[in-house]
Protein backbone atom coordinates (compact mmCIF):
# COMPACT_ATOMS: atom_id res chain seq x y z
CA UNK A 1 0.00 0.00 0.00
CA UNK A 2 1.70 3.32 -0.99
CA UNK A 3 1.39 6.25 1.43
CA UNK A 4 -0.88 7.76 -0.97
CA UNK A 5 -3.45 5.28 -0.32
CA UNK A 6 -2.53 4.72 3.07
CA UNK A 7 -3.60 8.59 3.92
CA UNK A 8 -7.04 8.71 1.43
CA UNK A 9 -9.69 8.20 4.15
CA UNK A 10 -12.43 5.97 2.26
CA UNK A 11 -15.95 7.15 3.45
CA UNK A 12 -19.18 4.64 3.50
CA UNK A 13 -22.52 7.04 4.08
CA UNK A 14 -25.49 5.27 4.89
CA UNK A 15 -28.57 7.08 4.30
CA UNK A 16 -32.50 6.62 3.80
CA UNK A 17 -33.52 7.83 0.28
CA UNK A 18 -34.34 11.71 1.00
CA UNK A 19 -35.23 12.24 5.04
CA UNK A 20 -33.80 15.66 6.04
CA UNK A 21 -31.32 14.27 7.71
CA UNK A 22 -29.63 11.94 5.20
CA UNK A 23 -29.90 14.96 2.89
CA UNK A 24 -27.64 17.20 5.83
CA UNK A 25 -25.34 14.27 6.43
CA UNK A 26 -24.81 14.05 2.65
CA UNK A 27 -24.29 17.93 2.31
CA UNK A 28 -22.23 18.04 5.71
CA UNK A 29 -19.75 15.39 4.62
CA UNK A 30 -18.84 16.49 1.01
CA UNK A 31 -18.46 20.14 2.50
CA UNK A 32 -15.96 19.31 5.41
CA UNK A 33 -14.21 16.31 2.98
CA UNK A 34 -13.79 19.56 0.75
CA UNK A 35 -12.91 21.88 2.93
CA UNK A 36 -10.42 20.01 5.39
CA UNK A 37 -9.60 17.04 2.56
CA UNK A 38 -9.30 18.00 -0.54
CA UNK A 39 -8.12 15.13 -2.96
CA UNK A 40 -7.79 12.47 -0.13
CA UNK A 41 -11.39 11.12 0.49
CA UNK A 42 -13.42 8.93 -1.30
CA UNK A 43 -16.89 8.60 -0.59
CA UNK A 44 -19.63 6.07 -1.30
CA UNK A 45 -23.28 6.66 0.06
CA UNK A 46 -25.40 3.65 0.24
CA UNK A 47 -29.28 4.21 0.43
CA UNK A 48 -30.32 1.93 2.54
CA UNK A 49 -34.09 2.49 1.44
CA UNK A 50 -33.10 0.69 -1.59
CA UNK A 51 -30.63 -1.56 -0.49
CA UNK A 52 -31.94 -2.27 3.29
CA UNK A 53 -29.64 -5.53 3.37
CA UNK A 54 -26.60 -3.80 3.17
CA UNK A 55 -26.88 -2.62 6.41
CA UNK A 56 -25.77 -5.55 8.17
CA UNK A 57 -22.10 -5.31 6.64
CA UNK A 58 -21.33 -2.51 9.19
CA UNK A 59 -23.96 -2.83 11.52
CA UNK A 60 -26.16 -0.15 10.88
CA UNK A 61 -28.99 0.16 12.83
CA UNK A 62 -29.66 4.36 13.31
CA UNK A 63 -29.14 6.48 9.68
CA UNK A 64 -27.29 8.46 8.66
CA UNK A 65 -24.68 6.97 9.61
CA UNK A 66 -21.16 7.55 8.32
CA UNK A 67 -18.08 4.49 8.20
CA UNK A 68 -14.55 5.44 7.87
CA UNK A 69 -13.96 2.21 6.44
CA UNK A 70 -9.98 3.12 6.39
CA UNK A 71 -7.74 3.49 7.37
CA UNK A 72 -8.39 0.83 9.73
CA UNK A 73 -9.64 0.99 12.54
CA UNK A 74 -13.46 1.46 11.47
CA UNK A 75 -15.09 4.66 13.20
CA UNK A 76 -18.52 5.62 12.74
CA UNK A 77 -20.10 8.34 13.00
CA UNK A 78 -24.07 8.61 13.67
CA UNK A 79 -25.89 11.78 12.88
CA UNK A 80 -26.01 14.34 10.09
CA UNK A 81 -22.49 15.33 10.46
CA UNK A 82 -23.35 19.18 11.66
CA UNK A 83 -21.14 18.89 14.48
CA UNK A 84 -17.91 19.63 12.15
CA UNK A 85 -15.47 19.25 15.32
CA UNK A 86 -16.78 15.38 16.34
CA UNK A 87 -16.54 14.70 12.62
CA UNK A 88 -13.54 16.21 12.00
CA UNK A 89 -12.04 14.21 14.97
CA UNK A 90 -13.22 10.92 13.98
CA UNK A 91 -11.88 11.46 10.95
CA UNK A 92 -8.20 12.34 12.01
CA UNK A 93 -8.28 15.29 10.48
CA UNK A 94 -7.47 17.26 13.96
CA UNK B 1 -2.49 -22.74 25.61
CA UNK B 2 -4.14 -20.47 29.13
CA UNK B 3 -2.31 -17.81 27.65
CA UNK B 4 -4.60 -17.77 24.31
CA UNK B 5 -7.23 -18.27 25.86
CA UNK B 6 -7.19 -15.87 27.83
CA UNK B 7 -6.80 -13.44 24.77
CA UNK B 8 -9.73 -14.70 23.20
CA UNK B 9 -11.22 -13.69 26.09
CA UNK B 10 -9.89 -10.37 26.10
CA UNK B 11 -10.37 -9.47 22.75
CA UNK B 12 -14.46 -11.23 23.37
CA UNK B 13 -14.48 -8.86 26.17
CA UNK B 14 -12.90 -6.04 24.02
CA UNK B 15 -15.54 -6.32 20.81
CA UNK B 16 -18.39 -6.41 23.50
CA UNK B 17 -17.27 -3.33 25.01
CA UNK B 18 -17.19 -1.90 21.73
CA UNK B 19 -20.59 -2.98 20.71
CA UNK B 20 -22.22 -1.74 23.88
CA UNK B 21 -20.09 1.72 22.99
CA UNK B 22 -21.96 1.68 19.72
CA UNK B 23 -25.45 0.62 20.98
CA UNK B 24 -25.45 3.05 23.77
CA UNK B 25 -23.97 6.04 20.86
CA UNK B 26 -26.72 4.53 18.91
CA UNK B 27 -29.96 5.26 21.07
CA UNK B 28 -28.65 8.22 22.65
CA UNK B 29 -28.38 9.48 18.27
CA UNK B 30 -32.15 8.08 18.21
CA UNK B 31 -32.98 10.37 21.40
CA UNK B 32 -31.48 13.43 20.86
CA UNK B 33 -33.13 13.45 17.18
CA UNK B 34 -29.50 13.22 15.06
CA UNK B 35 -31.31 10.44 13.54
CA UNK B 36 -34.62 10.01 11.70
CA UNK B 37 -34.51 6.61 10.28
CA UNK B 38 -32.96 3.54 11.73
CA UNK B 39 -32.71 -0.60 10.33
CA UNK B 40 -35.39 -3.26 11.54
CA UNK B 41 -34.46 -6.87 10.87
CA UNK B 42 -37.55 -9.56 11.13
CA UNK B 43 -37.82 -12.28 9.40
CA UNK B 44 -34.21 -12.66 8.12
CA UNK B 45 -35.54 -9.28 6.02
CA UNK B 46 -34.01 -5.75 6.92
CA UNK B 47 -36.00 -2.73 6.60
CA UNK B 48 -35.42 0.81 6.88
CA UNK B 49 -38.33 2.91 9.29
CA UNK B 50 -38.43 6.74 9.44
CA UNK B 51 -38.95 8.22 12.11
CA UNK B 52 -41.53 10.95 12.27
CA UNK B 53 -44.65 12.35 10.25
CA UNK B 54 -44.43 10.52 6.66
CA UNK B 55 -43.41 13.52 4.50
CA UNK B 56 -44.85 12.08 1.26
CA UNK B 57 -48.07 13.72 2.28
CA UNK B 58 -46.45 17.03 2.86
CA UNK B 59 -44.12 16.72 -0.55
CA UNK B 60 -47.31 15.59 -2.51
CA UNK B 61 -49.08 18.92 -1.37
CA UNK B 62 -46.08 21.05 -2.07
CA UNK B 63 -45.66 19.37 -6.24
CA UNK B 64 -49.69 20.60 -6.55
CA UNK B 65 -48.62 24.18 -5.75
CA UNK B 66 -48.78 26.49 -8.39
CA UNK B 67 -45.59 29.00 -6.88
CA UNK B 68 -42.44 27.32 -6.44
CA UNK B 69 -41.77 25.79 -3.32
CA UNK B 70 -39.32 24.14 -1.26
CA UNK B 71 -38.65 22.58 2.15
CA UNK B 72 -35.53 23.49 4.01
CA UNK B 73 -34.05 22.48 6.96
CA UNK B 74 -33.08 25.20 9.86
CA UNK B 75 -29.18 26.02 8.41
CA UNK B 76 -31.33 26.40 4.67
CA UNK B 77 -30.76 23.30 3.46
CA UNK B 78 -32.83 22.41 0.48
CA UNK B 79 -34.93 18.84 1.95
CA UNK B 80 -37.47 19.41 -0.84
CA UNK B 81 -38.36 21.35 -3.94
CA UNK B 82 -41.06 21.11 -6.51
CA UNK B 83 -41.67 21.08 -9.94
CA UNK B 84 -42.13 24.69 -10.34
CA UNK B 85 -38.68 25.87 -8.07
CA UNK B 86 -36.89 23.12 -10.13
CA UNK B 87 -38.30 24.71 -13.43
CA UNK B 88 -37.34 28.53 -12.12
CA UNK B 89 -33.58 27.43 -11.91
CA UNK B 90 -34.00 24.72 -14.40
CA UNK B 91 -32.14 22.36 -11.96
CA UNK B 92 -32.77 18.58 -11.33
CA UNK B 93 -33.61 17.46 -8.20
CA UNK B 94 -30.41 15.31 -7.95
CA UNK B 95 -28.15 19.14 -8.13
CA UNK B 96 -30.52 20.50 -5.73
CA UNK B 97 -31.01 18.54 -2.78
CA UNK B 98 -29.05 19.45 0.46
CA UNK B 99 -27.99 22.63 -1.63
CA UNK B 100 -27.87 25.93 0.78
CA UNK B 101 -30.73 28.28 -0.18
CA UNK B 102 -27.76 30.89 -0.55
CA UNK B 103 -25.85 28.25 -3.22
CA UNK B 104 -28.90 28.43 -5.17
CA UNK B 105 -30.12 32.52 -5.15
CA UNK B 106 -28.04 35.24 -6.22
CA UNK B 107 -26.78 37.52 -3.63
CA UNK B 108 -29.10 40.36 -3.13
CA UNK B 109 -32.03 37.74 -2.82
CA UNK B 110 -30.15 34.74 -0.65
CA UNK B 111 -29.84 37.47 2.12
CA UNK B 112 -33.11 38.52 1.57
CA UNK B 113 -34.75 34.97 1.72
CA UNK B 114 -32.16 34.39 4.40
CA UNK B 115 -33.68 36.58 7.27
CA UNK B 116 -37.10 34.95 6.33
CA UNK B 117 -35.15 31.61 7.31
CA UNK B 118 -33.12 32.27 10.17
CA UNK B 119 -33.72 30.61 13.44
CA UNK B 120 -35.07 33.79 15.34
CA UNK B 121 -37.18 34.79 12.62
CA UNK B 122 -40.58 35.26 13.74
CA UNK B 123 -43.89 35.48 10.96
CA UNK B 124 -41.28 37.62 9.03
CA UNK B 125 -43.18 39.57 6.40
CA UNK B 126 -43.07 38.38 2.92
CA UNK B 127 -40.22 39.46 1.00
CA UNK B 128 -40.23 40.79 -2.64
CA UNK B 129 -36.80 39.71 -4.77
CA UNK B 130 -36.06 39.36 -8.26
CA UNK B 131 -33.62 37.83 -10.08
CA UNK B 132 -33.21 36.39 -13.73
CA UNK B 133 -34.57 33.09 -15.33
CA UNK B 134 -32.90 31.96 -18.30
CA UNK B 135 -31.84 35.65 -19.02
CA UNK B 136 -34.86 37.67 -18.32
CA UNK B 137 -35.56 39.30 -14.64
CA UNK B 138 -38.59 37.94 -13.04
CA UNK B 139 -39.98 39.21 -9.60
CA UNK B 140 -40.98 36.46 -6.61
CA UNK B 141 -42.72 37.28 -3.31
CA UNK B 142 -41.04 35.08 -1.21
CA UNK B 143 -42.72 33.54 2.23
CA UNK B 144 -41.40 31.26 4.96
CA UNK B 145 -43.86 29.64 7.14
CA UNK B 146 -41.77 27.25 9.63
CA UNK B 147 -42.50 23.50 9.66
CA UNK B 148 -41.69 19.66 10.95
CA UNK B 149 -40.77 17.54 8.49
CA UNK B 150 -40.06 14.36 10.16
CA UNK B 151 -37.68 14.44 13.35
CA UNK B 152 -36.28 18.31 11.54
CA UNK B 153 -37.68 21.53 12.19
CA UNK B 154 -37.53 23.94 9.38
CA UNK B 155 -39.33 26.31 7.04
CA UNK B 156 -41.69 25.96 3.85
CA UNK B 157 -40.92 29.03 1.35
CA UNK B 158 -42.94 29.98 -1.41
CA UNK B 159 -42.29 31.73 -4.45
CA UNK B 160 -44.94 33.30 -6.11
CA UNK B 161 -44.10 34.38 -9.57
CA UNK B 162 -45.23 38.32 -9.53
CA UNK B 163 -43.68 39.09 -12.95
CA UNK B 164 -46.65 39.65 -14.69
CA UNK B 165 -48.16 41.66 -12.49
CA UNK B 166 -45.13 43.81 -12.03
CA UNK B 167 -44.88 44.24 -15.52
CA UNK B 168 -48.68 45.43 -16.14
CA UNK B 169 -47.85 47.77 -12.70
CA UNK B 170 -44.84 48.99 -14.49
CA UNK B 171 -46.63 49.34 -17.75
CA UNK B 172 -49.46 51.13 -16.33
CA UNK B 173 -47.07 53.41 -15.01
CA UNK B 174 -45.02 54.10 -18.03
CA UNK B 175 -48.35 54.53 -19.25
CA UNK B 176 -49.12 57.28 -17.25
CA UNK B 177 -45.70 58.73 -17.13
CA UNK B 178 -46.30 58.84 -20.95
CA UNK B 179 -49.71 60.51 -20.73
CA UNK B 180 -48.74 63.14 -17.97
CA UNK B 181 -45.54 64.35 -20.56
CA UNK B 182 -48.18 64.34 -23.66
CA UNK B 183 -50.78 66.04 -22.10
CA UNK B 184 -47.78 68.60 -20.21
CA UNK B 185 -46.23 69.29 -23.73
CA UNK B 186 -46.86 73.28 -25.05
CA UNK B 187 -46.41 71.89 -28.48
CA UNK B 188 -49.50 69.59 -30.07
CA UNK B 189 -48.53 66.07 -29.64
CA UNK B 190 -50.57 63.15 -31.55
CA UNK B 191 -49.82 59.16 -31.41
CA UNK B 192 -51.02 56.78 -33.99
CA UNK B 193 -50.90 53.98 -34.86
CA UNK B 194 -49.84 51.95 -38.02
CA UNK B 195 -52.99 52.45 -39.54
CA UNK B 196 -53.17 56.70 -39.05
CA UNK B 197 -55.62 56.16 -36.28
CA UNK B 198 -54.62 58.34 -33.31
CA UNK B 199 -54.75 57.22 -30.27
CA UNK B 200 -53.42 59.84 -28.28
CA UNK B 201 -53.88 63.88 -28.74
CA UNK B 202 -52.88 66.27 -26.15
CA UNK B 203 -54.75 69.46 -25.19
CA UNK B 204 -52.57 71.49 -28.34
CA UNK B 205 -53.20 68.59 -30.76
CA UNK B 206 -57.25 68.64 -29.77
CA UNK B 207 -57.18 72.43 -30.48
CA UNK B 208 -55.76 71.59 -34.56
CA UNK B 209 -59.60 70.32 -34.92
CA UNK B 210 -62.94 70.53 -34.24
CA UNK B 211 -63.47 66.97 -34.01
CA UNK B 212 -62.46 64.55 -30.99
CA UNK B 213 -59.15 63.61 -32.21
CA UNK B 214 -58.76 60.03 -30.38
CA UNK B 215 -60.17 56.97 -32.77
CA UNK B 216 -60.23 59.31 -35.68
CA UNK B 217 -57.38 58.68 -38.95
CA UNK B 218 -54.97 61.47 -38.67
CA UNK B 219 -54.89 62.26 -42.11
CA UNK B 220 -58.90 63.02 -41.83
CA UNK B 221 -58.75 65.01 -38.27
CA UNK B 222 -56.02 67.26 -39.50
CA UNK B 223 -54.73 67.36 -42.85
CA UNK B 224 -51.75 69.35 -43.92
CA UNK B 225 -50.99 71.06 -46.67
CA UNK B 226 -47.06 70.90 -47.61
CA UNK B 227 -45.09 73.56 -50.14
CA UNK B 228 -44.05 71.59 -52.85
CA UNK B 229 -39.91 72.02 -51.80
CA UNK B 230 -40.68 69.32 -49.35
CA UNK B 231 -42.03 66.78 -51.97
CA UNK B 232 -44.53 65.59 -49.43
CA UNK B 233 -48.35 65.56 -50.37
CA UNK B 234 -49.92 64.24 -47.45
CA UNK B 235 -49.40 63.98 -43.95
CA UNK B 236 -49.24 60.09 -43.77
CA UNK B 237 -46.26 60.38 -46.42
CA UNK B 238 -45.10 61.64 -42.99
CA UNK B 239 -46.11 58.84 -40.90
CA UNK B 240 -44.97 55.73 -43.50
CA UNK B 241 -41.06 57.72 -44.14
CA UNK B 242 -41.13 57.59 -40.23
CA UNK B 243 -42.50 53.84 -39.96
CA UNK B 244 -39.68 53.30 -42.61
CA UNK B 245 -37.24 54.55 -40.47
CA UNK B 246 -36.77 57.90 -41.72
CA UNK B 247 -37.89 60.08 -38.94
CA UNK B 248 -38.63 63.48 -40.51
CA UNK B 249 -37.90 67.50 -38.36
CA UNK B 250 -39.31 70.48 -38.97
CA UNK B 251 -41.34 70.17 -41.86
CA UNK B 252 -43.55 72.80 -42.56
CA UNK B 253 -47.17 72.66 -42.77
CA UNK B 254 -50.29 74.57 -43.54
CA UNK B 255 -53.24 73.37 -41.28
CA UNK B 256 -56.15 74.81 -43.51
CA UNK B 257 -58.79 73.37 -41.42
CA UNK B 258 -57.50 73.38 -38.50
CA UNK B 259 -59.48 76.55 -36.18
CA UNK B 260 -57.89 79.72 -37.23
CA UNK B 261 -56.03 78.06 -40.00
CA UNK B 262 -52.38 77.90 -39.09
CA UNK B 263 -49.10 77.54 -40.17
CA UNK B 264 -47.35 74.39 -38.41
CA UNK B 265 -43.68 73.06 -38.08
CA UNK B 266 -44.36 69.04 -37.69
CA UNK B 267 -41.97 66.44 -36.78
CA UNK B 268 -42.59 62.23 -36.98
CA UNK B 269 -40.65 59.83 -35.29
CA UNK B 270 -41.34 55.80 -34.49
CA UNK B 271 -42.97 54.87 -31.62
CA UNK B 272 -40.69 51.66 -30.74
CA UNK B 273 -42.12 49.87 -27.57
CA UNK B 274 -40.38 46.18 -28.40
CA UNK B 275 -37.64 45.43 -30.44
CA UNK B 276 -40.55 44.07 -33.04
CA UNK B 277 -40.31 47.59 -34.93
CA UNK B 278 -42.31 50.89 -34.77
CA UNK B 279 -46.19 50.21 -33.11
CA UNK B 280 -46.94 53.86 -34.07
CA UNK B 281 -45.96 57.30 -34.66
CA UNK B 282 -45.21 60.21 -32.24
CA UNK B 283 -45.87 63.72 -34.30
CA UNK B 284 -45.50 67.24 -32.77
CA UNK B 285 -46.89 70.07 -33.82
CA UNK B 286 -45.21 73.47 -33.49
CA UNK B 287 -48.19 76.34 -34.38
CA UNK B 288 -45.63 78.97 -36.30
CA UNK B 289 -48.75 80.99 -36.81
CA UNK B 290 -47.47 84.05 -34.32
CA UNK B 291 -43.77 83.34 -35.40
CA UNK B 292 -44.84 83.70 -39.33
CA UNK B 293 -47.28 86.91 -38.49
CA UNK B 294 -43.86 88.20 -37.04
CA UNK B 295 -41.85 87.14 -40.14
CA UNK B 296 -43.65 88.69 -41.96
CA UNK B 297 -44.10 92.07 -39.90
CA UNK B 298 -40.48 92.11 -40.00
CA UNK B 299 -39.82 91.48 -43.51
CA UNK B 300 -42.40 94.28 -44.20
CA UNK B 301 -40.76 96.92 -41.58
CA UNK B 302 -37.37 95.85 -43.30
CA UNK B 303 -39.03 96.67 -46.96
CA UNK B 304 -40.98 99.93 -44.95
CA UNK B 305 -37.35 100.77 -43.44
CA UNK B 306 -35.87 100.62 -46.45
CA UNK B 307 -38.25 102.70 -48.37
CA UNK B 308 -38.58 105.22 -45.08
CA UNK B 309 -35.10 105.63 -45.54
CA UNK B 310 -34.39 106.46 -49.04
CA UNK B 311 -37.61 108.70 -48.40
CA UNK B 312 -36.19 110.51 -45.40
CA UNK B 313 -32.56 111.03 -47.12
CA UNK B 314 -34.42 112.51 -50.41
CA UNK B 315 -36.44 114.69 -48.16
CA UNK B 316 -33.12 115.63 -45.82
CA UNK B 317 -31.90 116.40 -48.92
CA UNK B 318 -34.61 118.83 -50.74
CA UNK B 319 -35.15 120.33 -47.03
CA UNK B 320 -30.83 121.33 -47.00
CA UNK B 321 -31.32 122.68 -50.83
CA UNK B 322 -34.73 124.41 -50.43
CA UNK B 323 -33.69 126.04 -46.86
CA UNK B 324 -30.77 127.20 -48.38
CA UNK B 325 -32.07 128.94 -50.84
CA UNK B 326 -34.97 130.78 -49.17
CA UNK B 327 -32.59 131.72 -46.15
CA UNK B 328 -30.32 134.64 -46.99
CA UNK B 329 -27.43 133.96 -44.35
CA UNK B 330 -25.56 131.09 -42.83
CA UNK B 331 -27.03 131.52 -38.71
CA UNK B 332 -30.98 131.69 -40.76
CA UNK B 333 -30.01 128.32 -42.74
CA UNK B 334 -28.84 126.96 -39.65
CA UNK B 335 -31.22 127.67 -37.57
CA UNK B 336 -34.25 126.84 -39.92
CA UNK B 337 -32.82 123.63 -41.15
CA UNK B 338 -32.47 122.41 -37.81
CA UNK B 339 -35.33 123.22 -36.44
CA UNK B 340 -37.41 121.02 -39.38
CA UNK B 341 -34.94 118.34 -39.15
CA UNK B 342 -35.90 118.10 -35.50
CA UNK B 343 -39.42 118.31 -36.58
CA UNK B 344 -38.57 115.10 -39.02
CA UNK B 345 -36.89 113.73 -35.89
CA UNK B 346 -39.56 114.05 -33.83
CA UNK B 347 -42.09 112.59 -35.97
CA UNK B 348 -39.86 109.83 -36.27
CA UNK B 349 -39.18 109.31 -32.88
CA UNK B 350 -43.04 108.75 -32.17
CA UNK B 351 -43.00 106.59 -35.11
CA UNK B 352 -40.53 104.21 -33.69
CA UNK B 353 -42.21 104.13 -30.66
CA UNK B 354 -44.99 102.60 -32.82
CA UNK B 355 -43.24 100.11 -34.59
CA UNK B 356 -44.07 102.37 -37.87
CA UNK B 357 -47.72 101.06 -37.62
CA UNK B 358 -50.18 104.48 -36.53
CA UNK B 359 -49.95 107.71 -34.95
CA UNK B 360 -52.05 109.85 -33.06
CA UNK B 361 -52.52 113.01 -34.36
CA UNK B 362 -52.61 114.92 -30.86
CA UNK B 363 -49.05 113.25 -30.69
CA UNK B 364 -48.03 114.65 -33.39
CA UNK B 365 -49.35 117.82 -32.70
CA UNK B 366 -47.94 117.99 -29.33
CA UNK B 367 -44.42 116.70 -30.28
CA UNK B 368 -44.43 119.88 -33.18
CA UNK B 369 -46.07 122.56 -31.07
CA UNK B 370 -44.39 121.70 -27.67
CA UNK B 371 -41.20 123.30 -27.74
CA UNK B 372 -42.79 126.69 -28.97
CA UNK B 373 -45.74 126.48 -25.98
CA UNK B 374 -47.17 124.57 -23.23
CA UNK B 375 -49.61 122.49 -25.52
CA UNK B 376 -51.89 121.96 -22.14
CA UNK B 377 -51.90 125.44 -22.03
CA UNK B 378 -54.96 127.71 -22.49
CA UNK B 379 -53.31 129.05 -25.54
CA UNK B 380 -53.54 125.60 -27.32
CA UNK B 381 -57.29 124.55 -28.11
CA UNK B 382 -57.77 121.20 -29.62
CA UNK B 383 -60.98 119.77 -30.31
CA UNK B 384 -62.58 116.94 -32.07
CA UNK B 385 -61.87 112.91 -31.95
CA UNK B 386 -58.40 112.26 -31.99
CA UNK B 387 -57.16 110.14 -35.60
CA UNK B 388 -55.07 107.73 -36.01
CA UNK B 389 -52.43 108.52 -39.34
CA UNK B 390 -50.44 106.10 -40.72
CA UNK B 391 -46.81 106.98 -41.15
CA UNK B 392 -46.58 108.50 -44.47
CA UNK B 393 -49.40 111.18 -43.48
CA UNK B 394 -47.72 111.35 -39.86
CA UNK B 395 -44.83 112.70 -41.33
CA UNK B 396 -46.39 115.30 -43.56
CA UNK B 397 -48.35 116.28 -41.03
CA UNK B 398 -45.26 116.63 -38.62
CA UNK B 399 -43.66 118.74 -40.82
CA UNK B 400 -46.73 121.00 -41.34
CA UNK B 401 -47.45 121.57 -37.54
CA UNK B 402 -43.88 122.38 -37.51
CA UNK B 403 -43.96 125.04 -39.95
CA UNK B 404 -47.38 126.62 -38.66
CA UNK B 405 -45.58 126.58 -34.60
CA UNK B 406 -42.76 128.42 -36.03
CA UNK B 407 -44.48 130.95 -38.13
CA UNK B 408 -46.99 131.45 -35.55
CA UNK B 409 -43.95 131.69 -33.17
CA UNK B 410 -42.26 134.63 -35.55
CA UNK B 411 -45.17 136.20 -36.61
CA UNK B 412 -48.49 135.06 -35.52
CA UNK B 413 -50.45 133.79 -32.40
CA UNK B 414 -47.70 132.74 -30.03
CA UNK B 415 -45.48 135.57 -31.09
CA UNK B 416 -48.22 137.84 -29.02
CA UNK B 417 -48.90 136.91 -25.33
CA UNK B 418 -52.27 136.80 -25.65
CA UNK B 419 -52.48 135.08 -28.55
CA UNK B 420 -54.00 131.26 -28.90
CA UNK B 421 -54.33 128.54 -31.62
CA UNK B 422 -57.30 126.08 -32.11
CA UNK B 423 -56.83 122.69 -33.29
CA UNK B 424 -60.30 121.61 -34.75
CA UNK B 425 -60.33 117.92 -36.30
CA UNK B 426 -63.33 117.29 -37.87
CA UNK B 427 -65.24 114.20 -38.09
CA UNK B 428 -65.10 111.64 -40.98
CA UNK B 429 -67.60 112.07 -43.39
CA UNK B 430 -67.88 110.86 -47.29
CA UNK B 431 -65.61 113.39 -48.33
CA UNK B 432 -62.26 111.65 -49.29
CA UNK B 433 -60.30 113.42 -46.66
CA UNK B 434 -60.18 114.25 -43.08
CA UNK B 435 -59.89 117.95 -42.53
CA UNK B 436 -57.91 119.49 -39.48
CA UNK B 437 -58.01 123.23 -39.06
CA UNK B 438 -55.22 125.36 -37.59
CA UNK B 439 -56.80 129.09 -36.17
CA UNK B 440 -55.02 131.29 -35.06
CA UNK B 441 -56.49 134.61 -33.69
CA UNK B 442 -55.54 137.13 -31.10
CA UNK B 443 -52.62 137.60 -32.16
CA UNK B 444 -50.73 140.39 -33.91
CA UNK B 445 -52.59 141.69 -36.60
CA UNK B 446 -51.51 139.40 -39.70
CA UNK B 447 -49.68 140.13 -43.14
CA UNK B 448 -48.95 137.49 -45.71
CA UNK B 449 -45.98 135.51 -45.84
CA UNK B 450 -43.67 138.87 -47.09
CA UNK B 451 -42.38 135.95 -50.03
CA UNK B 452 -43.33 132.36 -50.43
CA UNK B 453 -40.34 130.84 -48.63
CA UNK B 454 -39.61 127.40 -48.23
CA UNK B 455 -41.92 126.76 -44.90
CA UNK B 456 -45.06 127.57 -47.38
CA UNK B 457 -44.06 125.22 -49.89
CA UNK B 458 -43.79 122.46 -47.03
CA UNK B 459 -47.45 123.68 -45.80
CA UNK B 460 -48.52 123.59 -49.45
CA UNK B 461 -47.25 120.73 -50.73
CA UNK B 462 -46.31 117.89 -47.79
CA UNK B 463 -49.77 116.01 -48.29
CA UNK B 464 -50.11 116.51 -51.66
CA UNK B 465 -48.27 113.01 -52.53
CA UNK B 466 -52.62 112.10 -52.80
CA UNK B 467 -54.99 114.11 -54.89
CA UNK B 468 -57.43 113.97 -51.26
CA UNK B 469 -54.33 115.05 -49.52
CA UNK B 470 -53.04 119.45 -49.51
CA UNK B 471 -53.89 122.27 -47.37
CA UNK B 472 -55.32 125.51 -48.16
CA UNK B 473 -53.65 128.85 -46.36
CA UNK B 474 -55.31 131.94 -45.25
CA UNK B 475 -53.83 135.03 -43.97
CA UNK B 476 -57.25 136.50 -42.09
CA UNK B 477 -56.87 139.59 -40.26
CA UNK B 478 -57.99 137.55 -37.27
CA UNK B 479 -55.12 135.28 -38.14
CA UNK B 480 -53.59 132.13 -39.76
CA UNK B 481 -56.21 129.77 -41.26
CA UNK B 482 -54.66 126.58 -42.43
CA UNK B 483 -57.15 124.09 -43.84
CA UNK B 484 -55.35 120.60 -44.08
CA UNK B 485 -56.94 117.57 -45.94
CA UNK B 486 -55.33 114.29 -44.91
CA UNK B 487 -56.28 111.64 -47.14
CA UNK B 488 -59.12 109.37 -45.84
CA UNK B 489 -56.89 106.65 -46.76
CA UNK B 490 -54.33 107.35 -44.81
CA UNK B 491 -56.16 107.14 -41.49
CA UNK B 492 -56.15 103.99 -39.60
Amino acid sequence: MSTEEASTRKLILYVAGETPKSLAAISNLERICREHLPGKYRIEVIDLKKNPQLAREHKIVAIPTLVRELPIPIRKIIGDLSDEQKVLINLKVE
Amino acid sequence: MRNSQEQALQSLIDDLRQRAAEAEETLAAIRDGSVDAVVVGGEGKDEVLVIGDDASAFRNFMEAMEPGAVAVDSAGRLLYSNARFRQIFAEDWDRLKGKLLSEILPGPASQLIGRLVSPDSHDAAPVSVSFLERGVERNYLVSARPVHLGTVRGFAVTFSDLTERVRAEAAERAQRIANAIIASANEAVIVCDRTLTITHANFAAEALSTEKLVGTRLDAAIPLKFPDATGILEIGELVESSLAGTPLRSIEAYAPMSPGARDVLVSAAPLNISDDGPEGCVLTLVDLSQRKKDERQMHLLMRELDHRVKNTLALVLSISKRTAASEETLEGFQGSFSGRIEALAATHNLLAGASWESLSLRQIFSAEVSPYTETSSDRINITGADLSLYPRAAIALGLIFHELATNATKYGALSAETGSIDLEIHPKTDAPYVQVTWTEKDGPPVKSFSRKGFGHTVIARSLSYSPHGGTTLDFEPTGVICRIRIPVSDVA
